[in-house]
Formats: structure tokens, C-alpha cells, sequence
């Protein structure tokens, strides 16, 4: 097996790979997996002033701004998620995590209106680990693990063991799901819960109230595309509801930890 | 009477972090990061005064060390570019990574070595770090590829690592490029 892990989209995204493969073939396969994800980063990153997200965020209100395809494709796809859970999927959340501090406020002069801020940090993972899932493919691996930060995507005919963490006690497992051909997403507050102004903030946020989800359970979903599972964890944490019927419509299903 | 035979258990035991992989150790990652590199020489750097302000100025972060651990790569008597070994320490991680860097300082890749997570709070005392800290070629009690499955869970936020890597980068502008 090889493994490597290298920091983008703002956490460690790790390559597992189990091909028995030429050591060269399977680095190639894998540096071509990293070139998606820092495709990714790239055009969705709300910290690089040139990424499409930052050149949205800076755009007068009726101003077309032309973006890559990629980045038209998470869009829409947010949009679709946003409709069927009524809003609790919102990338527009952003005006809040900058406000407690889980995102750099972009530069003044150029943002007229706060409220216009959106962020892809709750569906680019996800979207990331299935680009890189696609090149691994596309170069003749068979059988690998994409992990972005908890949230992952598998192929390959065996079943890949994952450990869930304990949301009460991170450093340790849970439970141990057999993922085959699909993806898992954990959403939760245990790393990013903290206090603002006098009270607990995480990075996790009801899209229809803007208020952050309370208590210290985790949110996973299992999805064929790990996009899906990515953002469809954050309409599971908004609602508490593991048989919310926008799972169903995207052929996922959910379990609360 | 019997004697219950007691095993000198806390002698000496590591306490072990549930979470930790060895991804890559010193050698790999240089043969990854340049595979034309016929040799690589350890030429580490200690940074004077004037230079760590002048890190500090680019990087925007403190320099917070003197010496760095680095590594010219060398194609014959050509010089194809460095590798710079670091730790950084997290809210619950502890992480060695290498950066590699063209002649001209500019980053070319960054690569995790080890990977070693602990929520006991022990994560910020000396003596539980010291136990790993730079011992990524030996793999600190860890064999290459060996480590957990997968872990599925919140994300980790790791700023700490961009923040080292972009300190990396200051360096090499200081005092590397050539």
C-alpha cells in the first residue's frame, strides 16, 4: 500500500492507493490525483484573492463573471442541495464564519455588501476527492482511499475499513463502516467549537437560522459521490433528521454518532 | 504466599497516540520530490539575527528557530534544489513534513512524514513530543505505510502546517536561493 498526505483545501488530504502497481506508475497516478485537488483549491478557496469564489464575492451585483467549469458545477449542485433541504444547505453562510473568526474577511474595499459573501468550504472537499478518485482511475488504479480531512470517497471491488471518530472522545473510534465503491462524510463541532462574544460558535451552520449547530454529536452520510456526502452531512446536522428526504433524492443515507 | 509478577509497565512505555501513520520517511520523500537528484547533501542552515527578521518580515509568522534541518539536491555538480525537514504542533497533531524547493526558492512540494494525533493534552508537554520530534527517518516506533485505516470524522483545520510551510519559504528566500 502507499500512502502519502500532503495539506490542501485547508486540512490533510490523504492518498491511500493498494494497486499492486510499478512504484513509478502509481506515483504518477497519484501526483495527477494532487494536480485535481490543487485544481480545486485553485478556483474555490476563499482565502486566494484569485480564486473564482473571491472574484464572485468581489463582483457588483449584476456583474457575469466567467468561471471554470469545475466551479460552475459545485455551484450548481449547492443550488440543487440548497432547494430540496429549504435552505438548510446555504453557501452563503460565509458572512458568519468570517464574523467568529473561521474565515479572513475579504479585503473591505472591494466587498460592498457582506451579505453577498459565499463560501465552498461545506461541498469543495468533497467535490476534490471525487476529481482526484476520477485521474487515480483514469491512470489504472483499481483500488484506493481519497481522504480529505475526514471526508472520503473509496474504490475498488474489497471493502475498505473506515473508523469514525468518537464525537465524545475524538481520539477514538466509534465504529468501523466497510465502504465499497462509495463515499463518507463526518460532519461535527469537536474541533471547531469555540467561544465568540460569550458564546459556543462552530464551523457547522443552520443555513436558514445562520445560528451554529449545538451539541456534540457528528453527522455522517453515505453517498455514491463524495460531493454529495459532503454537503448533504450539513442538512443532516441542521435537521437532526437521518431519513430527511434530500438524502434519498441523491441516493445517500445517514447515521448520527 | 504468591507473588503476582509485576510488570514494570509505565517504565518506559510510550503512550501510544491512537491515530498515527508514517507516510514517508527522510529518503523517500527526497527520491519523490526529486527523482534526478544523483546525491543529496545535508547543508543545514542557521539563521543569524538580521535573517530571522527578514523571515519574519516575509512570512508574516515568527521565525520561532535558529537551525533548520536542510538538504541540497544535487544532479552532478548541479544544484536541482533543497529540502527543508520541520515539525509543527497542532491543537491535538503533531506533524513532520518535508518542503521541497527549486533552486530559485520557489515551493515545488510538501509532504507529510508522520502524522501522530493526541487529545490527552499531552500534545503540549516537552516530553510526549520529544518522543517523535525528528526522528522521521526511524519512523518513532512506526513502520512505513503502518497506521490506522481511515478516518472519517470533523475536519481537522491545519494552518499550522500552511503557516510552516509558508515560513519555509521565507527561509529559502533568505537565505537559500541562489
Amino acid at each position: 500500500m502507499m500512502r502519502r498526505a500532503q495539506p490542501w483545501l485547508g486540512t490533510l488530504v490523504e492518498i491511500s492507493v493498494a494497486d499492486q502497481l510499478p512504484e513509478a506508475l502509481l506515483q504518477a497516478a497519484i501526483a495527477a490525483a494532487y494536480d485535481e485537488v490543487a485544481l480545486v483549491q485553485r478556483l474555490m478557496s476563499f482565502h486566494d484573492a484569485d480564486s473564482d469564489v473571491s472574484r464572485l464575492n468581489r463582483a457588483a451585483p449584476d456583474e457575469t463573471v466567467p468561471l471554470h467549469p469545475h466551479t460552475a458545477a459545485v455551484l450548481a449542485l449547492a443550488q440543487q442541495i440548497a432547494l430540496v433541504s429549504d435552505g438548510m444547505f446555504d453557501i452563503g453562510c460565509a458572512p458568519r464564519l468570517v464574523e467568529w473568526g473561521y474565515l479572513p474577511a475579504p479585503a473591505p474595499a472591494v466587498c460592498q455588501q457582506a451579505s453577498g459573501w459565499i463560501d465552498l468550504g461545506g461541498i469543495a472537499k468533497g467535490y476534490a476527492v471525487d476529481l482526484a478518485i476520477d485521474a487515480l482511475h483514469r491512470a489504472g488504479v483499481r483500488y484506493a482511499c481519497v481522504n480529505a480531512g475526514g471526508d472520503l470517497r473509496v474504490i475498488g471491488r474489497e471493502a475498505w475499513p473506515v473508523s469514525v471518530r468518537d464525537p465524545r472522545a475524538p481520539s477514538h473510534t466509534a465504529t468501523v463502516v466497510q465502504l465499497r465503491d462509495e463515499a463518507l462524510a463526518t460532519s461535527a463541532s469537536y474541533f471547531s467549537a469555540k467561544q465568540h462574544e460569550g458564546r459556543p460558535v462552530c464551523a457547522l451552520v443552520d443555513g436558514r437560522s445562520g445560528q451554529p449547530v449545538q451539541g456534540k454529536a457528528s453527522f455522517s452520510v453515505r453517498a455514491p459521490r463524495c460531493v454529495l456526502a459532503d454537503a448533504l452531512t450539513k442538512i443532516v446536522a441542521a435537521s437532526g433528521d437521518t431519513s430527511h428526504p434530500a438524502l434519498a433524492a441523491f441516493g445517500a443515507t445517514a447515521f448520527i454518532l | 504466599m504468591r507473588y503476582l509478577p509485576l510488570i514494570p509497565l509505565a517504565a518506559g512505555a510510550v503512550c501510544a497516540p491512537v491515530f498515527a501513520t508514517q507516510y514517508l520517511n527522510v529518503e523517500q520523500a527526497q527520491k519523490l520530490m526529486f527523482p534526478d537528484a544523483s546525491a543529496f547533501r545535508e547543508q543545514n542552515v542557521a539563521l543569524s539575527l538580521p535573517q530571522m527578521q527578514q523571515v519574519e518580515k516575509l512570512a508574516g509568522l515568527p521565525a520561532r528557530s535558529v537551525n533548520w534541518r536542510v538538504f541540497g539536491a544535487y544532479k552532478g555538480d548541479a544544484l536541482l534544489g533543497f529540502m527543508v525537514l520541520d515539525d509543527v504542533v497542532g491543537k491535538f497533531e503533531l506533524i513532520s513534513y518535508a518542503v521541497g524547493l527549486n533552486a530559485d526558492a520557489t515551493v515545488r512540494q510538501v509532504e507529510v512524514l508522520t502524522y501522530r494525533e493526541s487529545h490527552g493534552g499531552e500534545i503540549r508537554t516537552p516530553a510526549w513530543r520529544r518522543q517523535f520530534v525528528g526522528k522521521s527517518a526511524a519512523g518513532g516506533g512506526l513502520a512505513i505505510g503502518e497506521g490506522i485505516a481511515n478516518i472519517s470524522g470533523a475536519t481537522l483545520s491545519c494552518t499550522h502546517l500552511t503557516d510552516g510551510v509558508r515560513r519555509i519559504a521565507a527561509i529559502a528566500q533568505v537565505v537559500l536561493k541562489k
